[in-house]
């Protein structure tokens, strides 16, 4: 089990409730994790519509966790 | 197009009424001046009115887009006679469509004073007795005092050039410089007021979109009695009130594939503030192929992103981040995820920082990063693009910009009725959801696919000449793109959707 923490933008963190968590898990990569996490808050986007960044690098979706990472979901916004 | 004439023949003043109609004008003004029979105690018979007509055209013309820029109104028309008229005859018509009443009668009555004024034209009266005369038109003496004479107005700029950054040479360097900003809204309003205070010397304004009364909390530039006016010819008039030595050039319809790159080349630098993800990828595409750098930012609810396009070689842009247009709505906007006020103002003023230190040549570090600003908790996200990681793989920027470019091409069209889309042999797909065709059905035969579902229903598609329709041509745009990118040629967008055949029934 794997320890990390998350944040969320935009639509993620309306979607999530939260700007962020910390969170246990067994995902074996960016990509795993994103499809559980979209299981539990209902994310609207897919994956390969976000980018995602790990300890403010951005990063590959199959990217295997390490404990304590920071990990950031980013969607396109288009406010104005 | 001309908005002013110089005519020998009668006024068709129902026609230039009809020119003047729009759905979002609520106050329509105009002047008659007739021939009348006595000047200085003389009774007149009639005149000949004679311009020096490639003159009097020029200066007409930049009397009524004076009157546009300085009173926000919608549009004005003006026909002056020449040649011989009798009395009663109609001499001189001007209309001013406007949203609301008073701009309408001060435009009008500056458009009539200072052609008055200002055009060469002179008139010889006939009189009664068989006398004629040449008469000046001008009224010198009691020329006219309009609410914001153009007082003689010098910048100061002391409070920038003490920079040792800036100084006189990075001064006249903001005086020569020309700056696109598309979208006059939330970002735009501060990018506008910033770029305009510190006198970048030409401004180029595209929005095709009406203030309304819901854009106040944030549109900073505006004022309650400006709702239904053009945002572009607002933020024109504004600018010109604000500093008067900037050039400002403004455009009511949005930027499209045809035009884009072409537009892009004649500015210096491009600042990219619509609330609309196809503006911002058209916009990333056009930067890439103009040459031009590009300062994009958007925002929601209460975070922003800001990015720098350099559209140098080997830097990144934003399909590195995000190859592929998001589908309308998944993207969020402000009418729907709603947006603090202050928070498209936090990022238009930092877009604007980015374009003065790029004209200043102010060294800077942010390029080929995405920076991401939360105004709830004041953190920020510096996170550097790797060009090696985006369309590198693709090709690279420019390639993948091509592309699209070339994809995107005589994408939508206008019809004013369906029929006549059907005529020119164009199966119509309605791309809204099943509840908006319940609510608004088309008046012609069509097939439904919602516009989130195309991608996946190709093949029912292939070999038709299709044009996709939806409510504002925004969804229709994007499916038309969708499915161009996945090789489908022949599919094209009703330009502006039912609410434009609406509007031109």
């Amino acid at each position: 089990m794997i320890t990390v923490t998350l944040q969320y933008f935009a639509q993620l963190r309306e979607q999530a409730g939260a700007g962020g968590e910390r969170l246990t898990t067994t995902a074996g990569s960016l990509g795993d994790l994103y499809d559980e996490l979209r299981a539990r808050h209902g994310f609207s986007l897919p994956a390969d519509a976000l980018k995602v960044a790990v300890n403010t690098q951005f990063s590959d979706w199959g990217r295997p966790l390490c404990d304590g990472d920071t990990i950031v979901f980013i969607p396109p916004v288009a406010g104005g | 197009m001309s908005r002013f004439d110089l005519s020998g023949e009668t006024v068709d003043i129902a026609a230039l009424r009809a020119s003047l109609q729009s759905s979002g004008s609520g106050g329509f003004c105009t002047f008659e001046g007739w021939v009348r029979d006595s000047n200085d105690g003389r009774d007149v018979d009639g005149l000949d009115y004679e311009a020096y007509d490639a003159l009097a055209r020029a200066e007409g013309e930049r009397i009524l887009q004076e009157a546009i820029a300085r009173y926000g109104v919608d549009d004005v028309r003006c026909v002056h006679r020449v040649g011989q008229l009798h009395v009663g005859d109609l001499a001189v018509w001007i209309g001013v469509a406007a949203a609301h009443r008073d701009e309408a009668f001060r435009a009008c009555r500056y458009v009539i004073d200072e052609i008055k004024h200002r055009l060469p034209i002179w008139k010889k009266e006939h009189y009664l007795d068989g006398d004629t005369a040449w008469v000046a038109c001008t009224h010198e003496h009691e020329h006219a005092r309009h609410d914001s004479p153009p007082a003689p107005f010098t910048p100061d700029y002391s409070r920038q050039t003490r920079l040792k950054e800036v100084g006189e040479a990075g001064q006249a360097k903001l005086g020569a410089a020309r700056v696109l900003v598309i979208g006059a809204g939330g970002l735009g309003c501060p990018v506008l007021s910033y770029l305009a205070g510190a006198g970048v010397g030409t401004l180029g304004i595209i929005d095709g979109d009406r203030l309304e009364a819901s854009n106040l909390h944030r549109q900073t530039m505006y004022d309650a009695r400006d709702v239904g006016a053009f945002k572009a010819r607002l933020a024109a008039k504004r600018i010109a009130a604000l500093n008067p030595t900037v050039a400002v050039q403004t455009w009511t319809e949005p930027l499209h594939a045809g035009n884009a790159t072409e537009v892009f080349a004649q500015f210096d630098l491009v600042v990219e503030c619509t609330d609309d993800m196809g503006s911002r990828y058209l916009s990333n595409d056009a930067a890439l192929l103009a040459g031009k750098p590009l300062i994009l930012a958007s925002v929601h609810q209460y975070e922003g992103q800001l990015q720098v396009v350099s559209a140098r070689p080997g830097a990144s842009c934003l399909r590195c981040l995000w190859p592929h247009e998001p589908a309308p709505g998944l993207a969020g906007s402000c009418a729907e995820s709603g947006v603090l006020g202050p928070v498209p103002g936090v990022l238009g003023a930092l877009q604007a920082a980015e374009a003065l230190k790029i004209l200043l040549d102010i060294p800077r570090q942010d390029d080929g990063v995405l920076l991401l600003y939360n105004l709830l908790d004041h953190t920020s996200q510096r996170l550097s693009i790797d060009p090696a990681s985006g369309c590198a793989a693709h090709g690279g920027c420019v390639e993948v910009a091509r592309r699209a470019m070339a994809r995107a091409q005589n994408l939508s069209l206008s019809f004013n009725q369906l029929d006549d889309a059907i005529a020119a042999g164009f199966t119509l797909v309605d791309v809204r959801e099943p509840r908006e065709i319940a609510l608004e059905p088309l008046d012609a035969p069509s097939r439904q696919c919602p516009s989130s579902q195309v991608g996946d229903r190709l093949a029912e598609l292939a070999g038709d000449r299709v044009l996709l329709v939806c409510a504002s041509g925004r969804r229709s745009d994007y499916a038309a793109r969708v499915l161009r990118e996945k090789g489908l040629g022949d599919v094209h967008s009703l330009a502006g959707g039912v609410n434009a055949l609406k509007r031109s029934a």
